[in-house]
Protein backbone atom coordinates (compact mmCIF):
# COMPACT_ATOMS: atom_id res chain seq x y z
CA UNK A 1 0.00 0.00 0.00
CA UNK A 2 0.96 3.46 -0.79
CA UNK A 3 2.71 5.34 1.68
CA UNK A 4 1.47 8.74 0.84
CA UNK A 5 -2.67 7.14 0.53
CA UNK A 6 -4.63 6.39 3.91
CA UNK A 7 -7.02 3.86 2.93
CA UNK A 8 -10.83 2.86 4.38
CA UNK A 9 -11.42 0.79 7.28
CA UNK A 10 -13.39 -1.46 4.77
CA UNK A 11 -9.78 -1.72 2.23
CA UNK A 12 -8.01 -2.14 5.37
CA UNK A 13 -10.65 -5.31 6.49
CA UNK A 14 -10.63 -6.18 2.81
CA UNK A 15 -6.36 -6.71 2.32
CA UNK A 16 -5.54 -7.17 5.41
CA UNK A 17 -8.50 -9.16 6.97
CA UNK A 18 -7.20 -12.76 6.00
CA UNK A 19 -3.61 -11.83 7.24
CA UNK A 20 -5.00 -10.51 10.93
CA UNK A 21 -6.77 -13.76 11.08
CA UNK A 22 -4.05 -15.63 10.54
CA UNK A 23 -1.58 -13.84 12.83
CA UNK A 24 -4.15 -14.03 15.46
CA UNK A 25 -5.53 -17.97 15.17
CA UNK A 26 -2.00 -18.65 15.35
CA UNK A 27 -1.43 -16.46 18.49
CA UNK A 28 -4.30 -17.65 20.48
CA UNK A 29 -5.02 -21.21 18.94
CA UNK A 30 -8.67 -20.69 19.06
CA UNK A 31 -10.99 -19.51 16.31
CA UNK A 32 -13.47 -17.29 18.71
CA UNK A 33 -10.57 -15.42 20.06
CA UNK A 34 -8.93 -14.82 16.25
CA UNK A 35 -12.72 -14.04 14.93
CA UNK A 36 -12.84 -11.56 18.30
CA UNK A 37 -9.44 -10.07 17.88
CA UNK A 38 -10.10 -9.67 14.09
CA UNK A 39 -13.15 -7.45 14.90
CA UNK A 40 -11.64 -5.66 17.67
CA UNK A 41 -8.55 -4.60 15.28
CA UNK A 42 -10.95 -3.62 12.39
CA UNK A 43 -12.79 -1.16 15.35
CA UNK A 44 -9.19 0.56 16.61
CA UNK A 45 -8.39 0.81 12.37
CA UNK A 46 -11.58 2.56 12.06
CA UNK A 47 -11.23 4.69 15.12
CA UNK A 48 -7.52 5.43 14.52
CA UNK A 49 -7.33 5.85 10.55
CA UNK A 50 -9.18 9.82 11.49
CA UNK A 51 -5.57 10.82 12.73
CA UNK A 52 -3.37 8.43 11.17
CA UNK A 53 -0.70 10.29 9.29
CA UNK A 54 0.74 8.48 6.14
CA UNK A 55 3.79 6.58 7.19
CA UNK A 56 4.21 2.97 7.20
CA UNK A 57 0.96 2.05 7.63
CA UNK A 58 1.77 -2.01 7.49
CA UNK A 59 3.79 -0.73 10.98
CA UNK A 60 1.04 1.26 12.52
CA UNK A 61 -1.31 -1.53 11.75
CA UNK A 62 0.49 -4.75 13.16
CA UNK A 63 1.35 -2.00 16.42
CA UNK A 64 -2.43 -1.98 16.55
CA UNK A 65 -3.27 -5.64 15.80
CA UNK A 66 -0.39 -6.69 18.51
CA UNK A 67 -1.51 -4.25 21.17
CA UNK A 68 -5.10 -5.37 20.92
CA UNK A 69 -3.63 -9.10 21.18
CA UNK A 70 -2.06 -8.07 24.20
CA UNK A 71 -4.67 -6.21 25.46
CA UNK A 72 -6.80 -9.71 25.17
CA UNK A 73 -4.55 -11.52 27.12
CA UNK A 74 -4.28 -8.94 30.05
CA UNK A 75 -7.83 -9.55 30.39
CA UNK A 76 -8.47 -13.41 30.14
CA UNK A 77 -5.17 -14.14 31.95
CA UNK A 78 -7.24 -16.82 33.83
CA UNK A 79 -8.40 -18.42 30.88
CA UNK A 80 -5.72 -20.79 29.11
CA UNK A 81 -3.76 -19.76 26.57
CA UNK A 82 -4.63 -22.94 24.61
CA UNK A 83 -7.52 -24.03 23.78
CA UNK A 84 -6.76 -27.11 21.91
CA UNK A 85 -7.41 -30.32 23.55
CA UNK A 86 -4.85 -32.11 25.22
CA UNK A 87 -3.76 -35.12 23.16
CA UNK A 88 -2.14 -38.08 24.36
CA UNK A 89 -1.04 -39.51 21.22
CA UNK A 90 2.67 -38.63 21.70
CA UNK A 91 2.75 -39.69 24.85
CA UNK A 92 2.05 -43.25 23.35
CA UNK A 93 4.66 -43.29 20.95
CA UNK A 94 7.51 -45.41 22.38
CA UNK A 95 10.41 -43.58 22.23
CA UNK A 96 11.03 -42.89 18.83
CA UNK A 97 14.20 -41.58 17.02
CA UNK A 98 14.07 -37.46 16.61
CA UNK A 99 13.57 -37.97 12.76
CA UNK A 100 10.63 -40.18 13.29
CA UNK A 101 8.94 -37.96 16.23
CA UNK A 102 9.31 -35.13 13.71
CA UNK A 103 7.81 -36.94 10.87
CA UNK A 104 4.93 -37.59 13.07
CA UNK A 105 4.31 -34.17 14.33
CA UNK A 106 3.87 -32.26 10.86
CA UNK A 107 0.25 -32.23 11.32
CA UNK A 108 -0.78 -28.58 11.37
CA UNK A 109 -2.26 -28.66 15.09
CA UNK A 110 1.27 -30.08 16.61
CA UNK A 111 2.97 -27.26 15.12
CA UNK A 112 0.19 -24.76 16.18
CA UNK A 113 0.27 -26.46 19.68
CA UNK A 114 4.55 -26.16 19.85
CA UNK A 115 3.56 -22.82 18.64
CA UNK A 116 1.27 -21.49 21.92
CA UNK A 117 4.09 -23.09 23.90
CA UNK A 118 6.20 -20.43 23.00
CA UNK A 119 6.35 -17.21 25.83
CA UNK A 120 4.12 -14.77 24.00
CA UNK A 121 6.67 -12.37 23.24
CA UNK A 122 8.83 -15.24 20.87
CA UNK A 123 5.63 -16.20 19.67
CA UNK A 124 4.60 -12.98 18.19
CA UNK A 125 7.69 -12.30 16.49
CA UNK A 126 7.81 -15.58 14.76
CA UNK A 127 4.40 -15.58 13.67
CA UNK A 128 4.98 -11.91 12.45
CA UNK A 129 7.73 -13.43 10.45
CA UNK A 130 6.74 -16.61 9.40
CA UNK A 131 3.50 -16.39 9.24
CA UNK A 132 2.00 -12.67 7.88
CA UNK A 133 5.43 -12.67 6.12
CA UNK A 134 6.75 -9.21 7.60
CA UNK A 135 10.41 -8.17 8.06
CA UNK A 136 11.99 -7.71 10.83
CA UNK A 137 12.14 -3.78 10.40
CA UNK A 138 8.34 -4.12 10.61
CA UNK A 139 8.26 -6.51 13.56
CA UNK A 140 10.57 -4.00 15.29
CA UNK A 141 7.97 -1.21 14.20
CA UNK A 142 4.91 -3.13 15.58
CA UNK A 143 6.43 -4.44 18.36
CA UNK A 144 8.29 -1.10 19.27
CA UNK A 145 11.50 -2.62 19.88
CA UNK A 146 14.55 -2.63 18.44
CA UNK A 147 15.94 -4.95 15.13
CA UNK A 148 18.10 -6.53 17.47
CA UNK A 149 15.18 -7.51 19.47
CA UNK A 150 13.27 -9.41 16.99
CA UNK A 151 16.23 -11.08 15.67
CA UNK A 152 17.14 -12.73 18.89
CA UNK A 153 13.46 -13.61 19.74
CA UNK A 154 12.74 -14.90 16.80
CA UNK A 155 15.98 -16.71 16.88
CA UNK A 156 15.06 -18.14 20.11
CA UNK A 157 11.34 -19.01 19.51
CA UNK A 158 12.55 -21.38 16.23
CA UNK A 159 15.15 -22.81 18.85
CA UNK A 160 12.46 -23.30 21.02
CA UNK A 161 9.97 -24.48 18.29
CA UNK A 162 12.37 -27.23 17.01
CA UNK A 163 12.52 -28.51 20.53
CA UNK A 164 9.32 -28.73 21.27
CA UNK A 165 8.78 -30.95 17.87
CA UNK A 166 11.49 -33.05 18.35
CA UNK A 167 10.83 -34.08 22.10
CA UNK A 168 7.15 -33.32 22.63
CA UNK A 169 6.32 -33.21 25.96
CA UNK B 1 52.39 -22.01 12.57
CA UNK B 2 48.47 -21.68 11.74
CA UNK B 3 45.89 -21.25 14.57
CA UNK B 4 43.91 -24.59 14.33
CA UNK B 5 41.46 -23.14 17.49
CA UNK B 6 38.06 -23.67 15.89
CA UNK B 7 36.35 -20.15 16.23
CA UNK B 8 34.32 -19.46 18.74
CA UNK B 9 30.36 -20.08 18.08
CA UNK B 10 29.33 -16.29 18.14
CA UNK B 11 26.97 -16.99 15.44
CA UNK B 12 23.73 -17.59 17.25
CA UNK B 13 20.72 -15.53 16.44
CA UNK B 14 22.85 -14.54 13.31
CA UNK B 15 21.94 -18.26 11.65
CA UNK B 16 18.04 -17.04 11.71
CA UNK B 17 18.90 -13.97 10.31
CA UNK B 18 20.84 -15.47 7.53
CA UNK B 19 17.76 -17.82 6.91
CA UNK B 20 15.57 -14.84 6.73
CA UNK B 21 17.71 -12.21 4.76
CA UNK B 22 17.90 -10.22 7.17
CA UNK B 23 21.86 -10.34 8.15
CA UNK B 24 23.34 -6.61 8.31
CA UNK B 25 26.61 -5.52 5.61
CA UNK B 26 29.35 -7.78 6.88
CA UNK B 27 27.78 -10.19 8.97
CA UNK B 28 27.17 -12.38 6.13
CA UNK B 29 31.11 -13.28 5.35
CA UNK B 30 31.45 -14.23 8.83
CA UNK B 31 28.31 -16.28 9.12
CA UNK B 32 29.06 -18.30 6.21
CA UNK B 33 32.77 -18.30 6.76
CA UNK B 34 31.65 -19.88 10.18
CA UNK B 35 29.24 -22.59 8.76
CA UNK B 36 31.74 -23.94 6.71
CA UNK B 37 34.09 -24.86 9.61
CA UNK B 38 31.69 -25.93 12.57
CA UNK B 39 29.85 -28.81 12.29
CA UNK B 40 27.80 -27.65 15.10
CA UNK B 41 26.70 -24.87 14.18
CA UNK B 42 25.61 -26.67 10.76
CA UNK B 43 23.74 -29.03 12.70
CA UNK B 44 21.74 -25.90 14.60
CA UNK B 45 21.52 -23.78 11.16
CA UNK B 46 19.61 -27.30 9.81
CA UNK B 47 17.83 -27.70 13.02
CA UNK B 48 16.79 -24.01 12.62
CA UNK B 49 15.76 -24.29 9.17
CA UNK B 50 13.42 -26.92 9.74
CA UNK B 51 11.77 -25.02 12.41
CA UNK B 52 11.21 -22.43 10.25
CA UNK B 53 9.97 -24.47 7.44
CA UNK B 54 7.54 -25.92 9.88
CA UNK B 55 5.82 -22.92 11.09
CA UNK B 56 5.59 -21.57 7.42
CA UNK B 57 3.80 -25.05 5.63
CA UNK B 58 0.90 -23.87 8.42
CA UNK B 59 -1.93 -23.38 6.09
CA UNK B 60 -3.53 -20.25 5.72
CA UNK B 61 -6.52 -20.14 7.30
CA UNK B 62 -9.80 -18.03 5.71
CA UNK B 63 -11.15 -15.06 7.22
CA UNK B 64 -15.01 -15.62 8.11
CA UNK B 65 -16.94 -13.52 5.82
CA UNK B 66 -19.21 -11.81 8.92
CA UNK B 67 -15.86 -10.46 10.38
CA UNK B 68 -15.73 -8.20 6.84
CA UNK B 69 -17.34 -5.52 5.73
CA UNK B 70 -19.56 -5.96 2.86
CA UNK B 71 -17.84 -4.85 0.01
CA UNK B 72 -17.44 -5.90 -3.68
CA UNK B 73 -14.89 -5.84 -6.11
CA UNK B 74 -14.27 -3.40 -8.71
CA UNK B 75 -11.15 -2.87 -11.57
CA UNK B 76 -9.71 -5.60 -9.44
CA UNK B 77 -12.43 -8.53 -11.33
CA UNK B 78 -10.92 -8.00 -15.01
CA UNK B 79 -7.56 -8.26 -13.65
CA UNK B 80 -8.60 -11.35 -11.94
CA UNK B 81 -9.96 -12.84 -15.15
CA UNK B 82 -6.31 -11.87 -16.96
CA UNK B 83 -4.25 -13.27 -14.37
CA UNK B 84 -3.07 -10.04 -13.67
CA UNK B 85 -3.16 -9.70 -10.20
CA UNK B 86 -0.51 -10.00 -7.35
CA UNK B 87 -0.61 -14.11 -6.50
CA UNK B 88 -1.72 -12.69 -3.31
CA UNK B 89 -4.64 -10.57 -4.20
CA UNK B 90 -6.33 -13.20 -6.70
CA UNK B 91 -6.52 -15.64 -3.55
CA UNK B 92 -8.26 -12.50 -2.25
CA UNK B 93 -10.61 -12.28 -4.69
CA UNK B 94 -10.99 -15.96 -5.39
CA UNK B 95 -11.96 -16.73 -1.53
CA UNK B 96 -14.52 -13.54 -2.04
CA UNK B 97 -15.88 -15.06 -5.12
CA UNK B 98 -17.01 -18.11 -3.34
CA UNK B 99 -19.53 -15.86 -0.86
CA UNK B 100 -20.42 -13.12 -3.48
CA UNK B 101 -23.26 -13.77 -5.73
CA UNK B 102 -23.10 -10.17 -7.32
CA UNK B 103 -19.16 -10.02 -8.15
CA UNK B 104 -19.41 -13.66 -9.43
CA UNK B 105 -22.60 -12.45 -11.94
CA UNK B 106 -20.49 -9.14 -12.39
CA UNK B 107 -17.16 -11.27 -13.32
CA UNK B 108 -19.16 -13.62 -15.76
CA UNK B 109 -20.70 -10.53 -17.87
CA UNK B 110 -16.95 -9.46 -18.07
CA UNK B 111 -15.80 -12.86 -18.69
CA UNK B 112 -18.01 -12.82 -21.79
CA UNK B 113 -17.48 -9.44 -22.88
CA UNK B 114 -13.84 -10.05 -23.34
CA UNK B 115 -14.57 -13.15 -24.98
CA UNK B 116 -16.11 -11.34 -27.33
CA UNK B 117 -13.74 -8.69 -28.36
CA UNK B 118 -11.18 -11.10 -28.38
CA UNK B 119 -13.21 -13.18 -30.75
CA UNK B 120 -13.14 -10.86 -33.66
CA UNK B 121 -11.04 -11.68 -36.45
CA UNK B 122 -8.09 -9.32 -37.31
CA UNK B 123 -8.77 -7.37 -40.43
CA UNK B 124 -6.39 -5.54 -43.45
CA UNK B 125 -6.82 -2.21 -43.37
CA UNK B 126 -7.80 -0.87 -46.76
CA UNK B 127 -4.28 0.26 -48.89
CA UNK B 128 -5.72 3.42 -50.39
CA UNK B 129 -6.17 4.73 -46.45
CA UNK B 130 -2.72 4.51 -46.13
CA UNK B 131 -1.52 6.36 -49.05
CA UNK B 132 -3.24 9.85 -48.64
CA UNK B 133 -2.15 10.01 -44.88
CA UNK B 134 1.19 11.05 -45.18
CA UNK B 135 1.95 12.87 -42.05
CA UNK B 136 0.17 9.98 -39.77
CA UNK B 137 2.67 7.31 -41.84
CA UNK B 138 5.46 9.85 -40.60
CA UNK B 139 4.50 9.91 -37.14
CA UNK B 140 4.22 5.86 -36.86
CA UNK B 141 7.14 5.39 -39.05
CA UNK B 142 8.72 7.30 -35.46
CA UNK B 143 6.95 5.33 -33.34
CA UNK B 144 7.65 1.82 -34.98
CA UNK B 145 11.10 2.47 -36.79
CA UNK B 146 12.30 1.03 -39.59
CA UNK B 147 10.63 -2.02 -39.90
CA UNK B 148 7.81 0.37 -40.91
CA UNK B 149 9.83 2.67 -42.71
CA UNK B 150 10.58 -0.59 -44.85
CA UNK B 151 7.97 -1.53 -45.58
CA UNK B 152 6.57 2.17 -46.67
CA UNK B 153 9.14 1.80 -49.25
CA UNK B 154 7.83 -0.36 -51.11
CA UNK B 155 4.37 2.29 -51.63
CA UNK B 156 7.09 5.35 -51.45
CA UNK B 157 6.93 5.93 -55.14
CA UNK B 158 2.34 5.94 -55.24
CA UNK B 159 2.54 8.29 -52.15
CA UNK B 160 5.49 10.58 -53.89
CA UNK B 161 3.13 10.70 -57.17
CA UNK B 162 0.08 11.26 -55.57
CA UNK B 163 1.67 14.07 -53.20
CA UNK B 164 3.22 16.17 -56.24
CA UNK B 165 -0.34 15.41 -58.20
CA UNK B 166 -2.86 15.37 -56.06
CA UNK B 167 -2.45 18.75 -53.87
CA UNK B 168 -6.12 19.42 -54.83
CA UNK B 169 -7.20 15.87 -53.73
CA UNK B 170 -9.65 15.86 -51.42
CA UNK B 171 -8.86 14.42 -47.59
CA UNK B 172 -10.01 11.05 -47.61
CA UNK B 173 -13.07 10.03 -45.32
CA UNK B 174 -13.62 7.14 -43.33
CA UNK B 175 -17.28 5.59 -43.21
CA UNK B 176 -17.10 4.33 -40.09
CA UNK B 177 -20.65 2.51 -40.40
CA UNK B 178 -19.35 0.99 -43.32
CA UNK B 179 -16.40 -0.39 -41.49
CA UNK B 180 -18.42 -1.60 -38.59
CA UNK B 181 -20.86 -2.84 -40.76
CA UNK B 182 -18.05 -4.53 -42.58
CA UNK B 183 -16.40 -5.83 -39.68
CA UNK B 184 -19.37 -7.41 -37.91
CA UNK B 185 -20.36 -8.94 -40.65
CA UNK B 186 -16.59 -10.74 -41.04
CA UNK B 187 -17.07 -11.52 -38.16
CA UNK B 188 -20.46 -13.33 -37.90
CA UNK B 189 -19.39 -15.74 -39.95
CA UNK B 190 -15.93 -17.09 -38.33
CA UNK B 191 -16.06 -19.87 -36.73
CA UNK B 192 -16.48 -19.58 -33.07
CA UNK B 193 -17.61 -15.98 -32.99
CA UNK B 194 -20.32 -15.09 -29.65
CA UNK B 195 -21.34 -11.81 -28.74
CA UNK B 196 -22.54 -13.39 -25.49
CA UNK B 197 -21.07 -16.95 -24.92
CA UNK B 198 -23.55 -19.84 -23.78
CA UNK B 199 -23.99 -19.40 -20.00
CA UNK B 200 -21.95 -21.47 -18.06
CA UNK B 201 -19.24 -21.75 -15.00
CA UNK B 202 -16.42 -19.85 -15.70
CA UNK B 203 -13.33 -21.03 -14.33
CA UNK B 204 -12.29 -19.21 -11.21
CA UNK B 205 -9.80 -20.59 -9.89
CA UNK B 206 -6.72 -18.50 -10.11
Amino acid sequence: MAEESIPTWEDVARRYGRKIYNFAYRLTGNPDDAADLVQEVLLRVRKGLASYTPGSFDGWLWRITRNAFLDGVRRNQRRPTSALPDDDRLALVPSPSPDEVLASVRLSEDIQSALLKLPIEFRECVVLCDVVGLTYEEIATAIDSPVGTVRSRIHRGRKMLRELLTWPI
Amino acid sequence: MADLTPAPCDIGELMSAYLDGELQPGELDHVVEHLGECTDCILEFRQLKEARATVRTLPRLEVPERLLPSFHFGPELSAYLDGELPTEEQTLVFGHLQACDECRDELHELDAARTAIRSLPGLEPPVLLDVHREPHRARWQGRRGRVVAVAAGAVAAAVIAVGVAGNSAPEPTIDLDSFTNQHVARASVEAGFTVIPAVGPVGLEP
